[in-house]
C-alpha cells in the first residue's frame, strides 16, 4: 500500500483538538491522531450521537447515532431521500457549503467534534477525503491531479514518491506509469474515479468518505473499485453510499440502513444485516418488499 | 408490493417443495404396505417411482439455484431458499430409502420376526416428516423441536426391534433347526429395513432444524 509505517510519537496521544486545527504546511501535528490507536482494531473513528441534520425547516437526518470502526469498510445504504448521504457529508462538514444546512448533535472524529467553533473545516478535509459519484479530475495532467493536494499544502517534499504511491494504492499507477503528463480527462470513467481516490490519499487522510463511487461504471470498472476498496480498508477507513445493496453486501464490514424520514433503522455487522435483520422494515426495504 | 415476479417465484418455490414432500410420503407409505402385504407390484411401482423423485429434486435445484443467481435473495428469502435447498436433498434421500423398502419386499420373507412391529417404526417417520413440513409451509418453529424430539423415540423403537433381531440370531437352537443361509438374508434384509427407517427419522430432523434456522435464524438443531 501507499503509506510507510509511522513510528509512534509523543504527539501519538495528543487529542484530536490539535490536529484538526490551524495547519501549518507539513506539520507533523497534523497526522498526530492517527496513531493513536493501532491500524486494524474495530474502535471507532468516528462517533454520531443523535445527529439531526435541517435543510431550512425540513428534517434531514433524525438522531442518528452510531459509531464508524476504524480500518473497516462502512456501508450505508437505503432509498433516496432517508439521509445517508446527507449524513456522509456531515462527517467532512461538506454541509457547511449549504447555507440552508443546520446540524445538530456531536459529531465526534477521535474524540474530537468536528463541528467546534475551533475546527478547521480544511484540515478536517484533508484527514476525511471525499470520492464522489461521478469522478471529477481537474483538467491537468495525470501526475498534477495527484499532486494537487499536496502541493496546495506546501508540502512537495518526495513528490514524485508520494504520486507513485499514491497512484499504487488506488491501482491505476502499472496502467499509467508511462502517460503521467497526459491529461486525467484523457482516461477511462473507471480510470478517472481511482484517479479521484489517488488524489484524496495523496494527502495521507485518515478516512474516505465515498458517495457511490462505482454508480457511473460498467461492472469491470466497478468490479476493480471494489477490489481497491476492500485494498484501501487496510490502511484508511472508508464510509461508502451506495444504492446497489449487493455492492454493499459484498465490500462492507458493517452496514447502515436508513429509511425515510433520516431515521437510521439499523446498524450492525454486514452480514447480520443482510441474512436476519432486527427490524421488519430493514427486512422488508433490502428483500426488495418495500422502497 | 415491489418484485412481484421474485415473490410469486418464491411461492412457487415452496409449493413445490411442499408437492414434493407429498410425494416422497406417499412412496414411503407405499413402501411400508408394500413390505406388510408382500405386494410385488406396490414394491415394483416404488422402486420405479423413484426416478420421479430424482427429478424434481434438479429441477426444484435450479430454481433455488437460479434465485439465487438472478434474484440476489438475502435475509428471510435467503434463509428460505438455503433450506429449501436442502430440505429437498433430505427428501431425495427418503425418496432413496423408501426404495429400498421397495426392494426389501421384493426379495423376504419378513415375519419372520414378529415381534418387530415395522409397520409402527414407519407410521412413527411419516408422522414425523408430515409433521416437519407442516412447520415448514406454515413457520411454525414449535414443531420443528417436537418433531426432534420424537426422533429419539424412533431411536429407541429401532434400537429395541435391532436388539429382537440379534438376539434371535444367537437362539443357536433355532439357528441350528432352520436354512442357516435364508435365516442370514432375512436377519439382513430387515436389519437394513429398521436401520433405513432409522435414517428416515435422521432426514426428518434434518428438515425441522433447516426449517427452524428459516424460520428463526436458529441453527440449535443443526447437527
Amino acid at each position: 500500500m501507499a503509506h510507510e509505517p509511522m513510528e509512534p510519537s509523543e504527539s501519538d496521544t495528543d487529542s484530536a483538538t490539535e490536529t484538526l486545527i490551524s495547519p501549518s504546511p507539513g506539520s507533523e501535528a497534523l497526522d498526530a491522531g492517527r496513531l493513536a490507536t493501532d491500524a486494524g482494531t474495530t474502535e471507532p473513528v468516528i462517533q454520531a450521537r443523535d445527529v439531526s441534520v435541517y435543510y431550512n425547516d425540513d428534517r434531514a437526518l433524525n438522531s442518528v447515532t452510531m459509531d464508524i470502526p476504524k480500518n473497516r469498510v462502512t456501508a450505508m445504504v437505503g432509498p433516496s431521500g432517508c439521509g445517508k448521504s446527507t449524513f456522509l457529508r456531515c462527517i467532512n462538514r461538506m454541509n457547511d457549503l449549504i447555507d440552508a444546512a443546520r446540524v445538530e448533535g456531536e459529531l465526534l472524529f477521535e474524540g474530537k467534534n468536528v463541528y467546534d467553533d475551533d475546527v478547521d473545516p480544511v484540515v478536517l478535509r484533508r484527514r476525511i477525503g471525499m470520492v464522489f459519484q461521478a469522478p471529477n479530475p481537474f483538467p491537468k495532467s495525470i501526475y498534477d491531479n495527484v499532486a494537487y493536494g499536496p502541493k496546495i499544502q506546501g508540502d512537495t517534499r518526495n513528490l514524485d514518491e508520494r504520486v507513485e504511491r499514491a497512484l499504487k494504492g488506488a491501482a491505476l499507477w502499472d496502467e499509467v506509469k508511462d502517460q503521467l503528463d497526459s491529461s486525467g480527462l484523457d482516461l477511462s470513467g473507471g480510470q478517472q474515479q481511482r484517479l479521484c481516490i489517488a488524489r484524496a490519499i495523496a494527502v495521507d487522510p485518515d478516512v474516505i468518505l465515498m458517495d457511490e463511487p462505482a454508480s457511473a461504471l460498467d461492472p469491470v470498472a466497478t468490479s476493480k473499485i471494489e477490489d481497491l476498496i476492500a485494498d484501501l480498508a487496510e490502511e484508511y477507513t472508508v464510509v461508502i453510499v451506495t444504492h446497489n445493496m449487493q455492492q454493499a453486501a459484498r465490500i462492507s464490514d458493517k452496514t447502515a440502513v436508513f429509511l425515510t424520514g433520516g431515521n437510521l433503522a439499523e446498524f450492525d455487522d454486514t452480514a447480520k444485516i443482510f441474512e436476519n435483520p432486527e427490524n421488519q422494515e430493514v427486512e422488508d426495504y433490502i428483500t426488495g418488499k418495500f422502497g | 408490493m415491489p418484485r412481484n415476479e421474485y415473490q410469486a417465484d418464491l411461492e412457487a418455490l415452496r409449493d413445490d417443495v411442499l408437492y414434493m414432500s407429498e410425494v416422497v410420503a406417499e412412496r414411503l407409505r407405499d413402501g411400508l404396505d408394500a413390505l406388510e402385504r408382500k405386494d410385488e407390484a406396490l414394491a415394483r411401482q416404488v422402486i420405479e417411482g423413484d426416478t420421479e423423485v430424482n427429478d424434481m429434486y434438479l429441477e426444484l435445484e435450479q430454481d433455488c439455484t437460479n434465485l439465487i443467481a438472478l434474484q440476489q435473495p438475502v435475509a428471510s428469502d435467503l434463509r428460505f431458499i438455503a433450506a429449501s435447498f436442502n430440505i429437498i436433498t433430505d427428501l431425495e434421500r427418503i425418496g432413496d430409502l423408501a426404495t429400498n423398502l421397495g426392494e426389501y419386499a421384493t426379495e423376504a420373507e419378513q415375519d419372520v420376526f414378529p415381534d418387530v412391529d415395522i409397520q409402527l417404526i414407519g407410521e412413527k417417520t411419516l408422522d414425523m416428516l408430515d409433521r416437519a413440513m407442516t412447520a415448514y409451509a406454515g413457520d411454525r418453529p414449535q414443531i420443528c423441536y417436537e418433531v426432534a424430539k420424537t426422533d429419539d423415540e424412533l431411536d429407541e423403537l429401532c434400537e429395541a426391534a435391532s436388539e429382537i433381531v440379534v438376539r434371535d440370531l444367537i437362539d443357536t437352537e433355532r439357528a441350528e433347526s432352520e436354512d442357516i443361509t435364508t435365516l442370514m438374508a432375512d436377519v439382513s434384509r430387515l436389519s437394513l429395513t429398521i436401520r433405513d427407517l432409522e435414517r428416515v427419522g435422521d432426514h426428518t430432523v434434518n428438515i425441522a432444524a433447516r426449517t427452524l434456522y428459516m424460520i428463526e435464524n436458529n441453527d440449535e438443531l443443526i447437527y
